[in-house]
């Protein structure tokens, strides 16, 4: 029995440990991402500043808190990239998904040790952006353990949770073949309602409670509300066990979804 | 100029027929990029309701700059695609070969070779946002106001093609030109806000090396009445000047393709 789950935990890593080598091999793409990030930065970081030119509190934050927020979201970005649309999308197109489904191991397993690994890595080369937000625009680290701990454990249920999310979008490629537009849907919503560009602590009412039911919110302003203090410490138990049941529900929805459609694969060539 | 007018409408209808054999993907594509643009109006329409303005705009008139951009890039979108995709599409495949045989300006060979649908998208957003402001500043709608709209939008469009122009022309060194591109394309997120917010060397920046804000900032300026000086006309000759650099750019780049042996 051990030495079974030490083989298939040997696979899956070596599924895993193919993703930084994919990173690694474009590397232009790393300096080109670096220059990217620091115009989004610039730009929300003057843009914010206008906006509290007229003001010194909204929605309960000062400029320190929501600048504070802002930066820590474009530097952990990686946590709501999703890609499963388009992966599934050219594996169709391509053939490559026949070889996915035979192969001796669990699907969905495989691809979600390749795309933590791809957010760890990802975040990995965040730390240059870490340094530019640090060193340039004088973003101040929070330094409370505690909620780094909560962080961390909210960020893993958020991600996991966007994962499912993204799987099941996934499959809807399996009925439609077309991708391009669904994807740039999925990432053009996950960019407002993960909290990325505003804190949703500042959305009226309605639209917080709409934003906070999507995975994007869990992966990234869930978290991040912790580490800057948006959200007391005091709430961990309850918002974590939130995520732990949309977990549950999310998962067992991507498995039973794949299960249906994975009947329409139409392999369009390759 | 007929001749490529009549050339450019065959292959529009020619590419319509490919887009229409997949209606649905087409209506999905056409409007992608209208989602894409909810989440930064969403972002807008939040903190503009929090505040009086931002940096002296008001929330039309952030607006408005806002839609000249879209409408501008939107341009780009539509009619000049294909600059993003000729390194990794024509060059590194050796379809590129297929323009420098047939007699026709292998440039505009590129551009017309595939109309993005995915733009018209951007196109109708930024003409609902520039209504839409318009209608909150109770704008004028003059001949001379609609004419200056007209030209400064595609004045906007002509910079983001020429811009892309000259940074597409790497692709002929580099077989895949996007990084490069996606840098200074980026540099239009500043002007989808007031630069006045930015500091001055942004201004400039924004203004004489990558003008990305004669597509936004100083029309809108002049259509709410700012005062700018010759600033608000210089559009026209800003791409025109831009245009005729890319275009030597191009033709430098041109004369040192080499092919790539696919």
């Amino acid at each position: 029995m051990i030495h079974l789950m030490r083989r298939r935990a040997g696979i899956y890593a070596a599924f895993a440990g193919m993703v930084p080598k994919v990173f690694l091999a474009y590397s232009m793409w790393f300096w080109v991402g670096l220059v990217l990030n620091t115009i989004a930065m610039t730009i929300l970081v003057f843009f914010w500043q206008a906006v509290y030119s007229n003001t010194t509190s909204i929605a309960g934050l000062d400029l320190n808190q929501t600048l504070t927020y802002i930066l820590l979201a474009q530097i952990f970005a990686p946590l709501i990239e999703i890609n499963m649309i388009f992966e599934f999308g050219y594996n169709l197109r391509e053939g490559g998904i026949a070889h996915a489904l035979l192969r001796p191991m669990d699907f969905q397993s495989g691809m979600y040790a390749q795309h933590m690994m791809q957010t760890f890595t990802a975040l990995l080369l965040q730390i240059p952006m870490a340094l530019v937000a640090w060193l340039v625009f004088g973003l101040r680290f929070p330094h409370d353990i505690q909620a780094w701990a909560v962080f961390v454990i909210s960020a893993l249920l958020g991600r996991t949770i966007l994962f499912f999310f993204d799987w099941i979008l996934a499959c809807l490629t399996f009925y439609t073949t077309e991708v391009w537009g669904l994807g740039v849907l999925v990432y053009g919503l996950s960019l407002f309602f993960s909290g990325s560009l505003v804190p949703l602590a500042m959305v009226p009412g309605w639209l917080q409670t709409l934003a906070l039911a999507t995975p994007f919110a869990q992966a990234l302003y869930v978290p991040l509300s912790f580490l800057t203090g948006i959200t007391p410490l005091s709430q961990a138990p309850t918002v974590l066990a939130v995520q732990v049941a949309m977990l549950i529900a999310f998962g067992v929805c991507s498995r039973l979804f794949f299960r249906v459609a994975v009947r329409k694969v139409t392999v369009q060539g390759g | 100029m007929t001749r490529y007018l009549n050339l450019y409408g065959l292959f529009l209808v020619q590419r319509f027929k490919i887009l229409m054999e997949y209606r649905v993907n087409f209506l999905i594509g056409a409007s992608s990029t209208i989602f894409l643009q909810v989440s930064s109006l969403l972002t807008i329409w939040v903190v503009m309701s929090q505040i009086p303005s931002l940096n002296g705009w008001s929330y039309a008139e952030v607006l408005l700059i806002y839609g000249l951009i879209t409408l501008a890039k939107s341009i780009n979108h539509m009619f000049a695609d294909n600059l993003w995709t000729i390194g990794q599409q024509y060059i590194r495949t050796g379809g590129f070969d297929r323009f420098l045989v047939r007699p026709i300006n292998p440039l505009f060979h590129l551009l017309a070779d595939r109309f993005c649908h995915d733009g018209i998208g951007n196109f109708l957003v930024g003409l609902v946002l520039v209504a839409t402001a318009s209608r909150q500043l109770d704008t004028t709608w003059t001949l001379s106001n609609l004419l200056f709209l007209l030209v400064v939008v595609l004045s906007g469009g002509l910079i983001f093609i020429a811009l892309n122009l000259i940074t597409g022309t790497a692709a002929f060194w580099l077989m895949d030109a996007v990084p490069v591109m996606r840098v200074v394309f980026d540099f239009h997120l500043f002007a989808q806000y007031p630069l006045s917010i930015y500091p001055r060397a942004v201004g400039i920046l924004l203004t004489w090396l990558i003008p990305y804000g004669f597509a936004s900032f100083y029309p809108a300026s002049y259509l709410t009445g700012r005062s700018l000086g010759g600033l608000a006309w210089l559009a026209p000759l800003v791409a025109a000047i831009l245009l005729l650099i890319g275009y030597q750019v191009w033709k430098f780049g041109l004369r040192h393709y080499a092919g790539t042996g696919s």
